[in-house]
């Protein structure tokens, strides 16, 4: 790592005239000192956005729920009125990392990680990501890689938060040269879709504040498959959610993460499961259309049949008991 | 983001209003002391400090330790080559093995992916500050009972997140020891072993039948 200055931001002006054009804001650290370890990122100065005031907290209202971009994920994991009102939030909290990492892991930190390809992650290639000419993945080791892209970068969107979020139509509120913007988690993520150097639409100093989930999806579940049974970031994971009235689905929305560089969501399959009494045949052909599209490469095929199987197992939870 | 504290004083933003009345001024300063004393305060813990070494003060196992280190410097770094608390293990410096876990309060962590600068102010347990009074904790003492150690290596970072599970689960299933410890990888395979000295520390070793590899 290289030096850095350091300083504690108080407000959320301070935290972006502190963060000015080369530094970086710093909440529960796990992925940005991995980047400073190894020199993918460098920051003249770590701004602590920690001591923010009010961006610690879950708080309800009738509508949506907002999160505060400082809740960290273990709260997430215990919070006993998120595991029965978005019990996939819950499900996908407790299935981050391990618990040394979600007790500091904050929600912010972990819509914003960066790439987990292992040649962005090698400090000595430059890679397409790395303002390089070539990505390496393409015709390499890509079995961790995605399925759909935008453009030649092949670099999933791995955050469990991102496809639960997805699913539950969250939106979340980034504040942006002084003006709150609302981004949906399409659109947070839209800019690495569009642009292999991005891996979020994040600025240089834009501040994600909060997390805002609407309430109307009463049912939601998450799963992911790792190589690992734990601690390890998904090979494919999968999000559902929706209202369940009279044995038939309301407004369901499903997405996956970890094979596309956006959380990958199917319009024509969630208008397809609206109104549907969940069974195996609704639930294999949304699956069906959700991957209709899918560009295997050479080693990453496997990703195909096993994200088929997560959507179905995933949907069929959200039947519960009724 | 609302503010409670007033973002501009006259027609000067915060900054630049305490940057040119300076310190001594300000103390003094007119009827909003108050407001004032805590702007003053806020400022200056908002004070850019580094690159190079700063006054750091951990407090490790229940003793005070004034350090001078760079704010990169991590709370492993810091434990281990700035003091000579050499309990906690440098594994894979990436937060993907867990020999580095210490507790900040009750909370176990991985102190080489956290800066020491951001550990000030919270009680830091590392293993050495298990044993009172020369006795080892239970823990310590079940993990020698059940042998689930070969190396040795990731064995602090084990202690100590069975230790934290046990400070608020006093009756953990084998899911939830293997929860617990997920976080904290064995590359001598003593996973087992770890696990049955977990439930044997709660007491409730013969409660749940367990995946240990039995030898019949
Ligand atoms: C072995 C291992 C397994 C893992 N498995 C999973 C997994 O299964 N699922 C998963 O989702 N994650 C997984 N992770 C990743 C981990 O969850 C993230 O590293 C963590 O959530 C990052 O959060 P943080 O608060 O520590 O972020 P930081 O490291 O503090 O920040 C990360 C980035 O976000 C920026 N940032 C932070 N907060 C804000 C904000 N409020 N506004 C704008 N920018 C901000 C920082 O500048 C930095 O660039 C795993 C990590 C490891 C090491
Ligand atoms: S997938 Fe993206 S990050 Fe990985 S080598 Fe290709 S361009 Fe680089
Ligand atoms: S050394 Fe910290 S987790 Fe490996
Ligand atoms: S005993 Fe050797 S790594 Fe666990």
């Amino acid at each position: 790592m290289k030096a850095f200055e350091y300083a504690t931001a108080h407000s959320t002006d301070s935290a972006r005239q502190l963060v000015a054009d080369k530094g970086a804001y710093i909440a529960g650290g796990n992925d940005l000192l991995g980047l400073l370890k190894e020199y993918l990122v460098e920051a003249n100065i770590l701004v602590n956005i920690k001591s923010l005031p009010g961006m610690n907290k879950i708080e309800h209202a009738r509508s949506h729920w907002t999160i505060g971009a400082l809740v960290t994920v273990a709260q997430i994991e215990n919070d006993a009125d998120i595991k029965k009102h978005f019990p996939g939030l819950r499900e996908a909290a407790a299935d981050v990392a391990s618990q040394q990492i979600r007790n500091v892991a904050t929600v912010g930190g972990n819509l914003a990680q960066h790439s987990r390809c292992w040649y962005f992650r090698h400090r000595d290639t430059q890679c397409l990501k790395k303002n390089g000419d070539l990505c390496f993945a393409r015709n390499g080791e890509n079995r961790y890689h995605s399925l759909f892209t935008g453009n030649t970068c092949i670099s999933p969107v791995v955050s469990s938060l991102a496809t639960i979020f997805a699913a539950l139509d969250a939106t979340a509120i980034v504040l942006r040269e002084g003006k709150e913007i609302r981004l949906s988690m399409a659109e947070f993520y839209q800019r690495a879709w569009e642009n292999p150097l991005s891996h979020n639409s994040l600025g240089q100093g834009d501040l994600i504040v909060r997390v805002e989930i609407p309430t109307a999806r009463p049912r939601s579940a998450f799963m992911q498959v790792s190589d690992k049974h734990a601690f390890d970031w998904a090979l494919v994971s999968c999000a559902a959610a929706a209202e369940v009235v009279d044995g038939k689905l309301k407004s369901p929305r499903v997405a996956l993460g970890s094979i596309s560089n956006v959380p990958h969501q199917v319009e024509t399959a969630n208008q397809f499961l609206d109104g549907k009494v969940l069974d195996d045949a609704t639930a294999t052909h949304a699956a069906d259309l959700i991957l209709k599209d899918a560009k295997p490469l050479e080693h990453n095929g496997y990703k195909v049949p096993m994200a088929h199987a997560l959507i179905r197992r995933t949907l069929l939870k959200l039947k519960g008991d009724a | 983001m609302k503010n409670s504290e007033p973002e501009n004083i006259g027609a000067h933003s915060r900054r630049t209003f305490f940057k040119s009345l300076g310190t001594v001024a300000a103390t003094a300063a007119t009827s909003q002391v108050r407001t004032i004393g805590a702007e003053l305060e806020k400022i200056n813990s908002e004070k850019i400090i580094g690159p190079g070494p700063v006054p750091v003060t951990l407090t490790v196992n229940g003793e005070k330790l004034k350090l001078m280190i760079e704010p990169r410097v991590t709370l492993l770094d810091a434990l281990r080559n700035y003091s000579s608390l050499t309990g906690a293990k440098e594994g894979c410096d990436r937060a993907t093995c867990g020999a580095c876990t210490v507790l900040l309060g009750d909370t176990p962590i991985y102190s080489c992916q956290k800066l020491a600068i951001e550990a000030q102010g919270i009680e830091i347990t590392t293993v050495e500050g298990l044993a009172k009074d020369k006795r080892l904790s239970k823990v310590q003492l079940a993990f020698i009972e059940k042998d689930a150690l070969q190396c040795g290596y990731c064995t602090p970072g084990f202690v100590m997140s069975v230790t934290a599970l046990l400070k608020k689960n006093f009756h953990p299933t084998a899911d939830d020891v293997k929860h617990a410890c997920a976080g904290n990888l064995c590359r001598c395979g003593c996973h087992p072993h770890i696990l049955q000295a977990a439930l044997k520390a709660a007491g409730v070793e013969h409660a749940a039948k367990t995946e240990v590899i039995t030898y019949a």
